[in-house]
């Protein structure tokens, strides 16, 4: 309760909390709220909100935005979430293993992350989907493969300052195994770090899918928020429901997990915890 | 047979100089801008049939006829022709006085080196245009007399400066053909004589004063302008920079907004040459679609004007057969039955029902990857249309979209597909179009736009065979209805609808679609209204 009451004390942050849940809630009842398939033609096309029975009007096919936004939370918090796993997962691994050994270790890995920083990131992201063909894996694998030199990046910085403190030399004394203390003693130790940038790059890796699919490189079975303003691009002038829809749910979406991230870091960075 | 005496021409151009001597002054003069997209890889139409090439080099180029929008010939380097009762012969009286670029005559001499040394050999559909030519017999300067091995009415549809232009014999006789200073610095017969071409900005183009035709060109300088983006294209055109943009030079969404703009003016008019058609390929090879009747499904449930309107903004007409209606003025179109005039559901399900596609428990009869033509974005949105119509009837399809390259390998060369959104250019007689795309000889592993569905069918193949070289306009028509019946009944390809391809232009220019031949054609009759 105690970290519900620091981060409570960021109004912002619950603000983002609620859309946050407002936007799980819409994913998770989607199939409910709009049975079938979102692709599906379901009336007259170029519909404005609120006629031919569509809340929030219908594309240039006759497709309901309404029922794309809420299948499209799905797709994007999915692959925000799935994304963000895999590139914390390889970002604690490479940095976990350059800040605690050291040496030509480090040196080795941080070189190798360097390549993959100087390479603009979504240009990389576009390249990798572009050469595995565009499904939900490969753009999955896309994010992760552009947003983990960050993670690393972090994790070998709290490694290298925790590495001599007393109690991982304590561990070393004990006969702990590298393994162990690395997992089991260091990790735990810098682990709201890398909660607040997960956080955030959840919210990066729903920008980079949206932008993804709005260039037409997204999954072209899935619906998803990019997907839905590339395709109304076109009539933004004609029927400007088509783009600006999905655009307010990738606005919102975005914006709460910023807000979220940002008070995850007041409620856990203990330096911030006495901010009044 | 139609024969034009070049008498006849003459009091024509008289008259005109006496009625409009006072216009006259208003219609000649003045540079003509056009945009050009993409740049051309070279500007030598003997050697390749690129879109590009194509819309500068006819300015330059000439062909022994011109064809009006319903593909009439026209005459232009040939005053007259004459085609002998059985086909075999076919005479070309040529004009006179006319000179190339560097002021040496055009003779009968020229016309049998393109045709037997150049166009016979280099030409990518030249091979198959002049196929029955065995030889061109020149008795003197003005008479170029062409022997055929059998008739081939097809080839008097394919003389235009675009499809087989006239190139100067003394220039490339006896040297690479392939590599020779005229591939990017033409020297031709045309109403233009080639300047400069400054790459990846502009080709410059001046009016050639001994141009054969009197009073003719009418503007004094044409400029092809290469504009790599888009919407810089589209502004270019706004501002009136530019004054004409054919084919994809301006983008569908684009064309919406600036046919409401005063000053610009838009018209599917000059593609009748190209005779484009949308449509999907099976593999004929591979299950799901190995079964006629799966495919004829396919046909009965896709709303055609569905995807005109929504997709293509209304530009389309919806396809009833095989062949593109706008073969009908030769006499070569027919509607057939598993072309609806609306969806028809429940003949499709019935269709599926008696071939044995039962649906399973999820009302699922066949699964299917559809690949999509990689060319932008109304086929995406297409391949999504025919993902929700064929799950009407439990056809399952899921999209891929590839590269270019790697797409036309799987379709062409792997034959790795199941189903494929495409679009073909019929051209102006099938022979050309649309014979490659059934015939088992056309079945080339590795070639592009041939016979990928590998559909082969001995009596198809005799029919086609009898059609290309049937001299009589109605015994052809006859083989051509009948080669439409067994298309639709076995459907390897399965039409959607003719294009219409659009051309945006500055209302100031005047008389330029005076030739079926379009943005290919010469623009000499061209001129801008100042």
């Amino acid at each position: 309760m105690a970290f519900w009451r620091l981060f409570r004390r960021n109004r912002s942050a619950v603000f983002g909390l609620a859309i946050l849940v407002a936007v799980l809630v819409l994913a998770a009842t989607a199939s409910m709220l709009f049975p079938g398939d979102p692709f599906k033609l379901a009336g007259q096309p170029m519909s404005a909100p609120g006629t031919n029975g569509f809340l929030l009007g219908s594309d240039t096919l006759g497709r309901d935005v309404a029922s794309g936004i809420a299948h499209g939370a799905q797709t994007s918090l999915l692959i925000g979430a799935l994304a963000t796993v895999v590139a914390v997962m390889l970002g604690v691994v490479f940095g976990g293993l350059a800040g605690y050994y050291g040496g030509w270790i480090d040196d080795v890995l941080m070189r190798v992350t360097e390549v993959f920083q100087t390479i603009p990131s979504f240009l990389f992201a576009i390249l990798i989907v572009a050469i595995i063909k565009p499904s939900i894996s490969s753009i999955v694998i896309a994010i992760a493969v552009v947003s983990w030199p960050a993670v690393a990046r972090l994790v070998r910085g709290e490694y290298i300052s925790l590495r001599h403190r007393e109690f991982v030399q304590a561990c070393h004394i004990t006969g702990m195994s590298d393994a162990r203390i690395m997992l089991r003693e260091i990790l735990p130790n810098c682990l709201s770090p890398i909660i607040v940038a997960g956080s955030l790059m959840v919210a990066t890796a729903i920008l980079i899918e949206s932008g993804l699919s709005f260039l037409g490189l997204g999954d072209p079975n899935i619906i998803s928020w990019g997907f839905q303003i590339g395709a109304g691009r076109t009539v933004l002038r004609s029927a400007w429901w088509v783009c600006t829809f999905p655009g307010v749910a990738i606005l919102l979406t975005v914006l709460a997990i910023n807000l979220v991230g940002e008070g995850l870091n007041d409620a856990l960075n203990p330096r911030l915890r006495e901010r009044s | 047979m139609f024969n034009i005496k070049q008498k006849r021409l003459g009091v024509a151009v008289a008259l005109m100089a006496v009625f409009s001597t006072a216009a006259l002054a208003q219609k000649s003069g003045g540079t003509y801008v056009f945009v050009l997209h993409p740049e051309p890889p070279s500007l030598a139409p003997h050697l390749s049939t690129s879109g590009p090439i194509g819309q500068v080099a006819p300015k330059v180029y000439q062909g022994l006829l011109d064809y009006d929008e319903d593909f009439n010939p026209v005459p232009e380097l040939a005053e007259s022709f004459d085609v002998s009762p059985d086909g075999l012969t076919v005479t070309f009286n040529l004009q006179r006085n006319v000179t190339w670029h560097d002021g040496r005559p055009f003779t009968s001499a020229d016309v049998r080196f393109s045709v037997m040394d150049v166009l016979k050999k280099f030409h990518p559909r030249g091979p198959n245009s002049f196929r029955e030519v065995y030889e061109i017999q020149t008795p003197d300067e003005h008479t170029a007399i062409f022997k055929l091995e059998k008739a081939a009415p097809y080839m008097m549809k394919a003389l235009s400066s675009y499809e087989s232009p006239m190139v100067p014999k003394h220039l490339l006789e006896g040297t690479d053909i392939r590599d020779n200073e005229i591939t990017n610095k033409p020297v031709g017969t045309g109403p233009f004589k080639f300047v400069e071409w400054k790459k990846g900005q502009y080709i410059r183009l001046d009016k050639n004063e001994n141009y054969w035709k009197p009073g003719l060109p009418r503007l004094d300088r044409v400029v092809a302008r290469i504009i790599p983006d888009a919407s810089t294209r589209t502004a270019a055109m706004e501002n009136g920079e530019v004054f004409y943009g054919a084919f994809d030079a301006i983008q569908p969404v684009d064309v919406i907004r600036l046919r409401d703009i005063d000053g610009i003016g838009v018209t599917t008019k000059g593609y009748a040459s190209i005779n484009p058609m949308s449509l999907i390929e099976f593999n004929t090879q591979k299950a799901p679609f190995n079964q006629a009747a799966i495919r004829n499904a396919v046909s009965l449930v896709v709303d055609r004007q569905f995807m005109i309107d929504n997709i293509w903004y209304g530009y389309g007409k919806k396809a009833v057969s095989a062949l593109s209606s706008r073969f009908a003025s030769a006499g070569l179109h027919a509607a057939t039955g598993n072309y609806p005039a609306e969806p028809n559901v429940a003949a499709a399900v019935k269709l599926l029902d008696d071939a044995g596609y039962a649906p399973d428990d999820n009302g699922v009869r066949a699964r299917a990857v559809l690949d999509v033509i990689p060319y932008g974005e109304q086929w995406r949105r297409a391949g999504e249309y025919l993902k929700q119509a064929l799950a009407e009837v439990g056809i399952a399809l899921d999209l891929r979209y590839e590269d270019v390259p790697t797409w036309l390998n799987r379709v062409y060369n792997e034959y790795d597909y199941q189903i494929n959104l495409n679009y073909f250019y019929q051209l102006p007689d099938p022979v050309i179009g649309v014979h490659r795309h059934y015939g088992t000889d056309q079945i080339r592993k590795g070639t592009p736009f041939v016979n990928g569905t590998r559909y082969s069918d001995a009596g198809l193949d005799a029919l086609l065979a009898s059609g290309a070289s049937e001299p009589d306009a109605k015994k052809r028509g006859e083989i051509y209805e009948q080669i439409q019946n067994k298309l639709d009944a076995d459907m390897p390809v399965m039409n959607l609808f003719e294009m219409e391809f659009v051309i945006v232009y500055n209302e100031k220019l005047k008389e330029f679609t005076f030739s079926g031949m379009g943005p290919y054609s010469s623009f000499d009759r061209t001129w801008l209204d100042q």
